[in-house]
Protein backbone atom coordinates (compact mmCIF):
# COMPACT_ATOMS: atom_id res chain seq x y z
CA UNK A 1 0.00 0.00 0.00
CA UNK A 2 1.15 3.49 -0.75
CA UNK A 3 0.24 6.10 1.76
CA UNK A 4 -0.79 9.32 0.11
CA UNK A 5 -0.61 12.54 2.08
CA UNK A 6 -3.82 13.85 0.50
CA UNK A 7 -5.61 10.63 1.38
CA UNK A 8 -4.29 10.78 4.94
CA UNK A 9 -5.68 14.29 5.15
CA UNK A 10 -9.09 13.11 4.00
CA UNK A 11 -9.04 10.30 6.55
CA UNK A 12 -8.10 12.78 9.21
CA UNK A 13 -11.01 15.06 8.35
CA UNK A 14 -13.32 12.07 8.41
CA UNK A 15 -12.10 11.03 11.81
CA UNK A 16 -12.57 14.57 13.09
CA UNK A 17 -16.08 14.91 11.66
CA UNK A 18 -16.97 11.50 13.02
CA UNK A 19 -15.70 12.42 16.46
CA UNK A 20 -17.58 15.72 16.36
CA UNK A 21 -20.75 13.89 15.37
CA UNK A 22 -20.22 11.47 18.26
CA UNK A 23 -19.71 14.40 20.64
CA UNK A 24 -22.89 16.10 19.41
CA UNK A 25 -24.83 12.88 19.94
CA UNK A 26 -23.61 12.72 23.49
CA UNK A 27 -24.48 16.38 24.11
CA UNK A 28 -28.01 15.75 22.86
CA UNK A 29 -28.45 12.83 25.20
CA UNK A 30 -26.86 14.22 28.31
CA UNK A 31 -26.68 18.00 27.92
CA UNK A 32 -22.91 17.85 28.38
CA UNK A 33 -21.08 19.85 25.73
CA UNK A 34 -17.69 18.67 24.60
CA UNK A 35 -15.04 19.59 22.10
CA UNK A 36 -12.81 17.43 19.97
CA UNK A 37 -9.25 18.22 20.95
CA UNK A 38 -7.20 16.00 18.72
CA UNK A 39 -7.67 13.57 15.92
CA UNK A 40 -4.74 11.74 14.55
CA UNK A 41 -3.84 8.77 12.46
CA UNK A 42 -0.96 6.72 13.75
CA UNK A 43 0.92 3.88 12.25
CA UNK A 44 1.73 1.65 15.16
CA UNK A 45 3.15 -1.74 15.86
CA UNK A 46 0.36 -4.17 16.60
CA UNK A 47 1.94 -4.81 19.95
CA UNK A 48 1.87 -1.14 20.88
CA UNK A 49 -1.80 -0.45 20.20
CA UNK A 50 -3.47 1.32 23.07
CA UNK A 51 -0.26 1.87 24.94
CA UNK A 52 -1.34 5.31 26.07
CA UNK A 53 -4.30 3.85 27.93
CA UNK A 54 -1.84 2.77 30.58
CA UNK A 55 -2.99 0.55 33.42
CA UNK A 56 -6.15 2.45 34.33
CA UNK A 57 -9.54 0.77 34.31
CA UNK A 58 -11.54 1.60 31.23
CA UNK A 59 -15.02 0.84 29.97
CA UNK A 60 -16.64 1.27 26.62
CA UNK A 61 -18.16 -0.39 23.61
CA UNK A 62 -16.68 -2.21 20.69
CA UNK A 63 -18.06 -3.36 17.38
CA UNK A 64 -17.05 -4.54 13.96
CA UNK A 65 -17.92 -2.78 10.73
CA UNK A 66 -17.84 -3.72 7.09
CA UNK A 67 -18.57 -2.21 3.71
CA UNK A 68 -16.54 0.54 2.08
CA UNK A 69 -14.21 0.14 5.02
CA UNK A 70 -13.98 -2.85 7.33
CA UNK A 71 -12.45 -3.48 10.70
CA UNK A 72 -13.07 -2.96 14.38
CA UNK A 73 -13.75 0.12 16.39
CA UNK A 74 -13.97 0.91 20.06
CA UNK A 75 -15.02 3.87 22.14
CA UNK A 76 -13.35 4.00 25.51
CA UNK A 77 -13.86 6.03 28.67
CA UNK A 78 -11.79 6.09 31.80
CA UNK A 79 -13.99 4.23 34.25
CA UNK A 80 -13.67 6.67 37.13
CA UNK A 81 -14.89 9.46 34.89
CA UNK A 82 -18.07 7.85 33.70
CA UNK A 83 -20.34 8.53 36.69
CA UNK A 84 -21.08 12.04 35.44
CA UNK A 85 -22.29 11.02 31.99
CA UNK A 86 -24.11 7.95 33.25
CA UNK A 87 -25.99 10.15 35.76
CA UNK A 88 -26.74 12.72 33.08
CA UNK A 89 -28.34 10.03 30.94
CA UNK A 90 -30.03 7.91 33.61
CA UNK A 91 -30.24 9.56 37.01
CA UNK A 92 -29.45 7.07 39.74
CA UNK A 93 -27.79 4.59 37.38
CA UNK A 94 -24.20 5.18 38.44
CA UNK A 95 -24.73 3.35 41.72
CA UNK A 96 -26.10 0.25 39.99
CA UNK A 97 -23.54 -1.73 38.06
CA UNK A 98 -25.80 -3.23 35.45
CA UNK A 99 -27.65 0.02 34.89
CA UNK A 100 -24.38 1.88 34.59
CA UNK A 101 -23.25 -0.70 32.08
CA UNK A 102 -26.34 -0.33 29.94
CA UNK A 103 -26.05 3.45 30.10
CA UNK A 104 -22.46 3.24 28.84
CA UNK A 105 -23.58 0.84 26.15
CA UNK A 106 -26.37 3.18 25.08
CA UNK A 107 -24.07 6.20 25.02
CA UNK A 108 -21.40 4.26 23.17
CA UNK A 109 -23.85 2.95 20.63
CA UNK A 110 -25.26 6.34 19.75
CA UNK A 111 -21.89 8.02 19.65
CA UNK A 112 -20.31 5.37 17.50
CA UNK A 113 -23.25 5.26 15.10
CA UNK A 114 -22.62 8.98 14.60
CA UNK A 115 -18.96 8.28 14.05
CA UNK A 116 -19.46 5.56 11.45
CA UNK A 117 -22.32 7.36 9.69
CA UNK A 118 -20.04 10.33 9.18
CA UNK A 119 -17.58 8.15 7.29
CA UNK A 120 -20.20 6.39 5.21
CA UNK A 121 -21.78 9.68 4.22
CA UNK A 122 -18.49 11.15 3.11
CA UNK A 123 -17.55 8.07 1.11
CA UNK A 124 -21.03 7.90 -0.40
CA UNK A 125 -21.08 4.25 0.51
CA UNK A 126 -22.62 1.93 3.04
CA UNK A 127 -20.84 0.82 6.17
CA UNK A 128 -22.71 -1.69 8.29
CA UNK A 129 -21.85 -2.45 11.84
CA UNK A 130 -22.49 -5.23 14.28
CA UNK A 131 -24.38 -4.52 17.52
CA UNK A 132 -22.11 -2.91 20.07
CA UNK A 133 -20.63 -5.05 22.81
CA UNK A 134 -19.81 -3.73 26.25
CA UNK A 135 -16.13 -3.96 27.16
CA UNK A 136 -14.25 -3.32 30.35
CA UNK A 137 -10.73 -3.90 31.50
CA UNK A 138 -7.48 -2.18 32.11
CA UNK A 139 -5.56 -0.43 29.41
CA UNK A 140 -4.70 -1.92 26.09
CA UNK A 141 -6.01 -5.42 26.67
CA UNK A 142 -9.58 -4.30 26.08
CA UNK A 143 -8.93 -2.99 22.60
CA UNK A 144 -9.86 -5.01 19.52
CA UNK A 145 -7.15 -7.52 18.80
CA UNK A 146 -6.88 -6.59 15.14
CA UNK A 147 -6.09 -10.12 13.97
CA UNK A 148 -7.72 -9.12 10.72
CA UNK A 149 -4.45 -7.54 9.62
CA UNK A 150 -2.76 -10.81 8.88
CA UNK A 151 0.82 -10.48 7.84
CA UNK A 152 1.01 -6.78 8.53
CA UNK A 153 2.86 -5.74 11.60
CA UNK A 154 1.89 -2.12 11.35
CA UNK A 155 -1.67 -1.03 11.91
CA UNK A 156 -3.35 2.28 11.32
CA UNK A 157 -5.09 3.58 14.39
CA UNK A 158 -7.40 6.57 14.33
CA UNK A 159 -7.59 8.27 17.65
CA UNK A 160 -9.69 11.16 18.88
CA UNK A 161 -9.51 12.82 22.25
CA UNK A 162 -12.60 14.66 23.40
CA UNK A 163 -12.87 16.86 26.44
CA UNK A 164 -15.84 18.36 28.15
CA UNK A 165 -15.95 21.88 29.44
CA UNK A 166 -15.62 21.74 33.18
CA UNK A 167 -16.08 17.96 33.29
CA UNK A 168 -13.21 15.57 33.82
CA UNK A 169 -14.42 13.25 31.10
CA UNK A 170 -12.27 12.21 28.23
CA UNK A 171 -12.72 9.50 25.71
CA UNK A 172 -10.80 7.85 22.97
CA UNK A 173 -12.11 6.42 19.75
CA UNK A 174 -9.94 3.76 18.21
CA UNK A 175 -10.56 2.56 14.73
CA UNK A 176 -8.56 -0.32 13.39
CA UNK A 177 -9.31 -0.74 9.72
CA UNK A 178 -8.54 -3.93 7.88
CA UNK A 179 -5.54 -3.62 5.64
CA UNK A 180 -6.93 -4.35 2.18
CA UNK A 181 -10.06 -2.13 2.09
CA UNK A 182 -8.00 0.61 3.70
CA UNK A 183 -5.32 0.30 1.02
CA UNK A 184 -7.93 0.43 -1.72
CA UNK A 185 -9.54 3.53 -0.27
CA UNK A 186 -6.16 5.11 0.22
CA UNK A 187 -5.36 4.59 -3.46
CA UNK A 188 -8.77 5.92 -4.49
CA UNK A 189 -8.55 9.07 -2.41
CA UNK A 190 -4.93 9.83 -3.26
CA UNK A 191 -4.41 12.47 -5.89
CA UNK A 192 -0.76 13.16 -6.51
CA UNK A 193 1.54 10.24 -7.03
CA UNK A 194 4.44 12.35 -5.70
CA UNK A 195 2.81 12.48 -2.31
CA UNK A 196 2.62 8.76 -1.84
CA UNK A 197 4.89 6.94 0.58
CA UNK A 198 5.07 3.16 0.39
CA UNK A 199 3.76 1.91 3.71
CA UNK A 200 6.73 -0.41 4.13
CA UNK A 201 8.94 2.65 4.28
CA UNK A 202 6.77 4.41 6.81
CA UNK A 203 7.07 1.26 8.86
CA UNK A 204 10.81 1.36 8.45
CA UNK A 205 10.71 4.90 9.70
CA UNK A 206 8.93 3.67 12.78
CA UNK A 207 11.74 1.19 13.24
CA UNK A 208 14.29 3.92 12.76
CA UNK A 209 12.63 5.96 15.44
CA UNK A 210 12.65 3.00 17.75
CA UNK A 211 16.37 2.58 17.15
CA UNK A 212 16.88 6.26 17.83
CA UNK A 213 15.01 5.99 21.09
CA UNK A 214 17.00 2.91 22.10
CA UNK A 215 20.18 4.76 21.44
CA UNK A 216 18.97 7.72 23.48
CA UNK A 217 18.08 5.31 26.30
CA UNK A 218 21.50 3.68 26.02
CA UNK A 219 23.13 7.10 26.38
CA UNK A 220 21.14 7.80 29.52
CA UNK A 221 22.16 4.42 30.89
CA UNK A 222 25.80 4.98 30.09
CA UNK A 223 25.75 8.31 31.83
CA UNK A 224 23.83 7.24 34.90
CA UNK A 225 24.41 3.52 35.22
CA UNK A 226 20.66 3.08 35.56
CA UNK A 227 18.97 0.67 33.21
CA UNK A 228 16.74 2.68 30.91
CA UNK A 229 14.13 1.25 28.61
CA UNK A 230 12.85 2.64 25.34
CA UNK A 231 9.09 2.39 25.12
CA UNK A 232 6.45 3.12 22.49
CA UNK A 233 7.36 4.84 19.35
CA UNK A 234 4.90 5.81 16.73
CA UNK A 235 4.59 8.07 13.80
CA UNK A 236 1.35 9.94 13.38
CA UNK A 237 -0.12 12.30 10.87
CA UNK A 238 -2.19 15.27 11.88
CA UNK A 239 -3.15 18.77 10.75
CA UNK A 240 -0.38 21.09 11.85
CA UNK A 241 -2.67 23.19 14.02
CA UNK A 242 -3.52 20.05 16.03
CA UNK A 243 0.11 19.35 16.93
CA UNK A 244 0.35 21.67 19.97
CA UNK A 245 -3.05 20.42 21.19
CA UNK A 246 -1.59 16.96 21.70
CA UNK A 247 0.46 18.44 24.47
CA UNK A 248 -1.51 19.34 27.53
CA UNK A 249 -1.46 22.42 29.68
CA UNK A 250 0.90 20.86 32.22
CA UNK A 251 4.33 22.32 32.72
CA UNK A 252 7.31 20.51 31.27
CA UNK A 253 11.05 20.88 31.44
CA UNK A 254 13.21 19.81 28.56
CA UNK A 255 15.29 20.73 25.58
CA UNK A 256 14.62 21.54 21.94
CA UNK A 257 16.94 21.50 18.96
CA UNK A 258 16.63 22.15 15.28
CA UNK A 259 18.20 19.41 13.19
CA UNK A 260 19.35 19.75 9.62
CA UNK A 261 19.92 17.12 7.00
CA UNK A 262 17.40 14.93 5.27
CA UNK A 263 14.93 15.51 6.76
CA UNK A 264 15.31 18.72 8.74
CA UNK A 265 13.02 19.55 11.62
CA UNK A 266 12.81 19.87 15.37
CA UNK A 267 13.43 17.47 18.20
CA UNK A 268 12.13 17.95 21.71
CA UNK A 269 12.96 16.02 24.88
CA UNK A 270 10.41 16.61 27.65
CA UNK A 271 10.09 15.69 31.32
CA UNK A 272 7.16 16.54 33.52
CA UNK A 273 8.33 18.70 36.43
CA UNK A 274 8.41 15.87 38.96
CA UNK A 275 10.29 13.56 36.60
CA UNK A 276 12.73 16.36 35.90
CA UNK A 277 13.53 16.71 39.60
CA UNK A 278 13.75 12.96 40.16
CA UNK A 279 15.83 12.26 37.12
CA UNK A 280 18.20 15.15 37.72
CA UNK A 281 18.85 13.94 41.23
CA UNK A 282 19.04 10.25 40.48
CA UNK A 283 20.81 10.19 37.18
CA UNK A 284 23.21 13.07 37.44
CA UNK A 285 26.32 12.80 39.54
CA UNK A 286 25.64 16.03 41.40
CA UNK A 287 24.24 16.96 44.79
CA UNK A 288 21.13 19.11 44.59
CA UNK A 289 20.44 21.94 47.04
CA UNK A 290 16.67 21.75 46.99
CA UNK A 291 13.72 19.45 46.33
CA UNK A 292 12.10 22.12 44.20
CA UNK A 293 13.06 22.52 40.59
CA UNK A 294 16.18 24.71 40.64
CA UNK A 295 18.60 26.02 38.04
CA UNK A 296 20.87 23.17 39.04
CA UNK A 297 18.19 20.64 38.11
CA UNK A 298 17.62 22.48 34.88
CA UNK A 299 21.30 22.32 33.99
CA UNK A 300 21.25 18.59 34.58
CA UNK A 301 18.18 18.30 32.34
CA UNK A 302 19.94 20.31 29.68
CA UNK A 303 22.85 17.89 29.75
CA UNK A 304 20.52 14.91 29.71
CA UNK A 305 18.49 16.41 26.87
CA UNK A 306 21.70 16.85 24.95
CA UNK A 307 22.84 13.24 25.20
CA UNK A 308 19.34 11.93 24.48
CA UNK A 309 19.10 14.15 21.41
CA UNK A 310 22.51 13.03 20.16
CA UNK A 311 21.56 9.41 20.67
CA UNK A 312 18.27 9.80 18.85
CA UNK A 313 19.74 11.71 15.95
CA UNK A 314 22.61 9.21 15.63
CA UNK A 315 20.06 6.43 15.38
CA UNK A 316 18.48 8.19 12.41
CA UNK A 317 21.77 9.04 10.78
CA UNK A 318 22.83 5.38 10.96
CA UNK A 319 19.80 4.24 9.04
CA UNK A 320 19.92 7.08 6.54
CA UNK A 321 23.69 6.69 6.25
CA UNK A 322 24.17 10.39 6.17
CA UNK A 323 24.98 12.93 8.79
CA UNK A 324 22.22 14.69 10.66
CA UNK A 325 23.42 17.84 12.43
CA UNK A 326 21.67 19.59 15.27
CA UNK A 327 21.90 22.93 17.04
CA UNK A 328 22.94 23.04 20.71
CA UNK A 329 19.92 22.24 22.88
CA UNK A 330 17.84 25.09 24.24
CA UNK A 331 16.40 24.59 27.66
CA UNK A 332 12.65 25.10 28.01
CA UNK A 333 10.44 25.19 31.07
CA UNK A 334 6.89 26.08 30.21
CA UNK A 335 3.40 24.81 29.44
CA UNK A 336 3.73 21.79 27.11
CA UNK A 337 1.47 23.29 24.51
CA UNK A 338 3.35 26.60 24.46
CA UNK A 339 6.67 24.77 23.98
CA UNK A 340 5.45 23.02 20.85
CA UNK A 341 3.58 26.02 19.48
CA UNK A 342 6.57 27.97 18.08
CA UNK A 343 8.04 24.79 16.57
CA UNK A 344 4.76 23.96 14.85
CA UNK A 345 4.54 27.55 13.64
CA UNK A 346 8.02 27.38 12.13
CA UNK A 347 7.08 24.21 10.24
CA UNK A 348 3.73 25.78 9.41
CA UNK A 349 5.42 28.28 7.14
CA UNK A 350 5.89 25.48 4.64
CA UNK A 351 3.29 22.81 5.37
CA UNK A 352 -0.26 22.31 6.57
CA UNK A 353 0.10 18.83 7.98
CA UNK A 354 2.73 17.24 10.11
CA UNK A 355 4.20 13.86 10.77
CA UNK A 356 4.86 13.67 14.48
CA UNK A 357 7.18 11.09 15.97
CA UNK A 358 6.57 10.20 19.59
CA UNK A 359 8.72 8.01 21.82
CA UNK A 360 8.92 7.40 25.51
CA UNK A 361 11.48 5.97 27.84
CA UNK A 362 11.47 4.98 31.46
CA UNK A 363 13.46 3.14 34.07
CA UNK A 364 12.33 0.56 36.59
CA UNK A 365 14.69 1.80 39.25
CA UNK A 366 13.66 5.44 39.29
CA UNK A 367 10.16 6.82 38.85
CA UNK A 368 10.54 8.92 35.75
CA UNK A 369 9.23 9.18 32.28
CA UNK A 370 10.59 11.12 29.39
CA UNK A 371 9.18 11.84 25.98
CA UNK A 372 11.00 12.47 22.75
CA UNK A 373 9.10 14.13 19.94
CA UNK A 374 10.36 14.85 16.48
CA UNK A 375 8.69 17.16 14.01
CA UNK A 376 10.31 16.60 10.63
CA UNK A 377 9.73 18.74 7.57
CA UNK A 378 7.00 16.81 5.77
CA UNK A 379 8.30 17.15 2.22
CA UNK A 380 11.86 16.29 3.21
CA UNK A 381 10.65 13.31 5.18
CA UNK A 382 8.86 12.00 2.12
CA UNK A 383 12.02 12.47 0.05
CA UNK A 384 14.18 10.81 2.67
CA UNK A 385 11.83 7.83 2.75
CA UNK A 386 11.82 7.64 -1.03
CA UNK A 387 15.59 7.32 -1.04
CA UNK A 388 15.59 4.83 1.79
CA UNK A 389 16.98 1.43 0.97
CA UNK A 390 14.93 -0.99 3.02
CA UNK A 391 17.63 -3.68 3.02
CA UNK A 392 20.13 -1.23 4.44
CA UNK A 393 17.80 -0.60 7.34
CA UNK A 394 17.69 -4.28 8.05
CA UNK A 395 21.48 -4.39 8.13
CA UNK A 396 21.58 -1.45 10.48
CA UNK A 397 19.00 -3.11 12.63
CA UNK A 398 21.27 -6.10 12.97
CA UNK A 399 24.08 -3.80 13.99
CA UNK A 400 22.02 -2.00 16.57
CA UNK A 401 21.01 -5.33 18.03
CA UNK A 402 24.68 -6.11 18.51
CA UNK A 403 25.25 -2.81 20.23
CA UNK A 404 22.43 -3.25 22.71
CA UNK B 1 -17.15 28.00 12.73
CA UNK B 2 -19.41 28.26 15.69
CA UNK B 3 -21.28 31.40 16.62
CA UNK B 4 -22.79 31.50 20.06
CA UNK B 5 -25.94 33.59 19.97
CA UNK B 6 -27.57 32.43 23.14
CA UNK B 7 -29.51 29.51 21.73
CA UNK B 8 -26.68 27.17 22.63
CA UNK B 9 -25.91 28.50 26.06
CA UNK B 10 -28.28 26.31 28.04
CA UNK B 11 -25.29 24.21 28.97
CA UNK B 12 -24.06 26.97 31.29
CA UNK B 13 -24.29 26.07 34.93
CA UNK B 14 -25.88 28.50 37.38
CA UNK B 15 -24.86 32.14 36.98
CA UNK B 16 -21.31 31.42 35.91
CA UNK B 17 -20.63 32.66 32.43
CA UNK B 18 -20.29 29.95 29.84
CA UNK B 19 -16.66 29.19 29.07
CA UNK B 20 -15.74 28.59 25.46
CA UNK B 21 -12.37 27.27 24.33
CA UNK B 22 -10.68 28.71 21.30
CA UNK B 23 -8.16 26.40 19.66
CA UNK B 24 -5.22 27.26 17.46
CA UNK B 25 -6.34 28.85 14.21
CA UNK B 26 -9.84 29.24 15.60
CA UNK B 27 -11.95 32.11 16.84
CA UNK B 28 -15.13 32.61 18.83
CA UNK B 29 -17.44 35.60 19.15
CA UNK B 30 -20.08 36.19 21.80
CA UNK B 31 -22.81 38.67 22.62
CA UNK B 32 -23.77 36.66 25.72
CA UNK B 33 -20.98 37.51 28.14
CA UNK B 34 -19.34 34.13 27.70
CA UNK B 35 -15.72 33.73 28.78
CA UNK B 36 -13.51 32.97 25.83
CA UNK B 37 -10.29 31.12 26.60
CA UNK B 38 -7.26 29.96 24.70
CA UNK B 39 -4.13 28.23 25.95
CA UNK B 40 -0.53 27.56 25.01
CA UNK B 41 0.38 30.67 23.06
CA UNK B 42 4.06 30.49 22.21
CA UNK B 43 4.85 32.47 19.11
CA UNK B 44 1.11 32.50 18.35
CA UNK B 45 -0.85 35.64 19.14
CA UNK B 46 -4.21 35.92 20.85
CA UNK B 47 -6.22 38.96 19.78
CA UNK B 48 -9.21 40.04 21.87
CA UNK B 49 -11.64 42.54 20.39
CA UNK B 50 -14.35 44.16 22.48
CA UNK B 51 -17.20 46.47 21.60
CA UNK B 52 -18.44 47.75 24.96
CA UNK B 53 -21.30 49.76 23.46
CA UNK B 54 -22.87 46.78 21.76
CA UNK B 55 -21.71 44.11 24.22
CA UNK B 56 -19.88 41.98 21.68
CA UNK B 57 -16.52 40.31 22.24
CA UNK B 58 -14.29 38.04 20.17
CA UNK B 59 -11.06 36.12 20.57
CA UNK B 60 -8.83 34.62 17.89
CA UNK B 61 -5.65 32.50 18.16
CA UNK B 62 -3.45 33.11 15.09
CA UNK B 63 -0.31 31.17 14.23
CA UNK B 64 1.39 32.81 11.25
CA UNK B 65 1.66 36.40 9.99
CA UNK B 66 0.44 36.47 6.41
CA UNK B 67 -2.15 34.40 4.60
CA UNK B 68 -0.58 34.93 1.18
CA UNK B 69 2.59 33.16 2.31
CA UNK B 70 0.88 29.88 1.57
CA UNK B 71 -2.31 28.47 0.15
CA UNK B 72 -4.56 27.57 2.99
CA UNK B 73 -8.30 27.70 3.37
CA UNK B 74 -8.09 28.60 7.04
CA UNK B 75 -8.06 32.40 7.48
CA UNK B 76 -8.15 32.15 11.28
CA UNK B 77 -4.62 30.74 11.17
CA UNK B 78 -3.16 34.05 9.97
CA UNK B 79 -2.67 37.40 11.65
CA UNK B 80 -3.88 39.46 8.69
CA UNK B 81 -6.85 37.41 7.43
CA UNK B 82 -7.76 36.30 10.97
CA UNK B 83 -7.99 39.84 12.33
CA UNK B 84 -10.26 40.81 9.43
CA UNK B 85 -12.37 37.69 9.94
CA UNK B 86 -12.83 38.38 13.66
CA UNK B 87 -13.93 41.95 12.93
CA UNK B 88 -16.46 40.76 10.35
CA UNK B 89 -17.86 38.03 12.60
CA UNK B 90 -18.32 40.52 15.45
CA UNK B 91 -20.13 42.89 13.11
CA UNK B 92 -22.59 40.08 12.40
CA UNK B 93 -23.46 40.07 16.11
CA UNK B 94 -24.10 43.81 16.09
CA UNK B 95 -20.64 45.22 16.84
CA UNK B 96 -19.37 48.28 15.02
CA UNK B 97 -15.75 48.85 14.01
CA UNK B 98 -15.76 52.31 15.58
CA UNK B 99 -16.82 50.82 18.90
CA UNK B 100 -14.08 48.16 18.97
CA UNK B 101 -10.96 48.18 21.10
CA UNK B 102 -8.19 45.59 20.98
CA UNK B 103 -5.96 43.76 23.43
CA UNK B 104 -3.29 41.32 22.40
CA UNK B 105 -0.96 38.83 24.01
CA UNK B 106 1.56 36.22 22.91
CA UNK B 107 4.13 36.46 20.15
CA UNK B 108 6.93 35.10 22.32
CA UNK B 109 10.29 34.43 20.68
CA UNK B 110 10.85 31.23 22.69
CA UNK B 111 12.41 28.40 20.67
CA UNK B 112 12.69 30.50 17.56
CA UNK B 113 15.44 28.92 15.51
CA UNK B 114 15.25 31.31 12.57
CA UNK B 115 18.73 32.60 11.92
CA UNK B 116 18.05 35.85 10.13
CA UNK B 117 15.38 38.52 10.32
CA UNK B 118 12.73 38.72 12.98
CA UNK B 119 11.02 35.65 14.37
CA UNK B 120 7.46 34.49 13.80
CA UNK B 121 6.28 35.88 17.15
CA UNK B 122 7.42 39.42 16.31
CA UNK B 123 6.00 39.24 12.83
CA UNK B 124 2.67 37.98 14.15
CA UNK B 125 2.38 40.91 16.56
CA UNK B 126 3.43 43.39 13.87
CA UNK B 127 0.88 42.03 11.43
CA UNK B 128 -2.01 42.12 13.92
CA UNK B 129 -1.16 45.74 14.82
CA UNK B 130 -0.95 46.69 11.16
CA UNK B 131 -4.32 45.18 10.30
CA UNK B 132 -5.94 46.80 13.34
CA UNK B 133 -4.53 50.12 12.22
CA UNK B 134 -6.17 49.74 8.83
CA UNK B 135 -9.51 49.64 10.67
CA UNK B 136 -8.46 52.38 13.14
CA UNK B 137 -9.06 50.03 16.06
CA UNK B 138 -7.02 51.20 19.08
CA UNK B 139 -4.86 48.74 21.05
CA UNK B 140 -5.71 49.27 24.72
CA UNK B 141 -3.46 46.68 26.28
CA UNK B 142 -0.84 44.14 25.39
CA UNK B 143 1.51 41.59 26.90
CA UNK B 144 3.72 40.43 24.06
CA UNK B 145 7.19 39.09 23.28
CA UNK B 146 9.51 37.62 25.89
CA UNK B 147 10.48 33.98 26.04
CA UNK B 148 7.55 32.34 27.79
CA UNK B 149 4.17 30.88 26.92
CA UNK B 150 0.78 32.38 27.78
CA UNK B 151 -2.85 31.39 28.21
CA UNK B 152 -5.72 33.85 27.93
CA UNK B 153 -9.21 34.39 29.29
CA UNK B 154 -11.38 37.13 27.81
CA UNK B 155 -14.14 38.17 30.18
CA UNK B 156 -16.75 39.39 27.77
CA UNK B 157 -18.83 41.17 30.40
CA UNK B 158 -16.05 43.71 30.96
CA UNK B 159 -13.60 43.21 28.09
CA UNK B 160 -10.86 42.30 30.58
CA UNK B 161 -8.19 40.00 29.20
CA UNK B 162 -6.48 37.85 31.84
CA UNK B 163 -3.02 36.61 30.84
CA UNK B 164 -1.54 33.57 32.59
CA UNK B 165 2.08 32.47 32.22
CA UNK B 166 3.75 29.33 33.55
CA UNK B 167 6.22 31.06 35.86
CA UNK B 168 4.66 34.47 36.33
CA UNK B 169 1.80 36.20 38.13
CA UNK B 170 -1.47 36.59 36.26
CA UNK B 171 -1.92 39.89 34.50
CA UNK B 172 -5.18 41.63 33.82
CA UNK B 173 -5.24 43.82 30.72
Amino acid sequence: MKVDVEALDTFNQLAREGAEEATRSLAQMTGINGSVDVTKISLVDRGDIGEQLGDKAHVGVQFGFEGALAGDTALIFEEDQTAEIVEALMPGAAADESMAQSAIQEIGNIMMSGFIDGWAEYLGATINHTPPGYIEGSGEELLPKSDTVKGHDQVFVFRSDINWEGEPVKFFIYMLPEYEPMAELMAELGTEADNAIPIEKLAVFNQMTRDGTKKAAANVQQMSGIETEAEVSQISFTPLVDVPKQFGEDTYVGTAVEFTGAPSGFLIVLFDEQSAITVAEALMPVEMDSDELTDQHKMAIEELGNIMTSGFVDGWANVLQQSVEHTPPRLVHDMGRAIIDPLAAQLGQHQQHAFVIDSKMKTDEVEFESEIHALPNEKELREALEGLDVTRVEETEANTEEIF
Amino acid sequence: MKVYDGSQSEGAVGDDPERIKVGIAEYEVTAENAELTTSGLGSCVGLALYDARNGVAGLIHVMLPESDEMEDGKPAKFADAGTELLIEEMKKLGATVTGMTAKLAGGSDMLDFSESGSGIGDRNIEQVRETLQEYNIPVEGEDVGGDHGRSLRLESATGDLVVKSANKENQRL
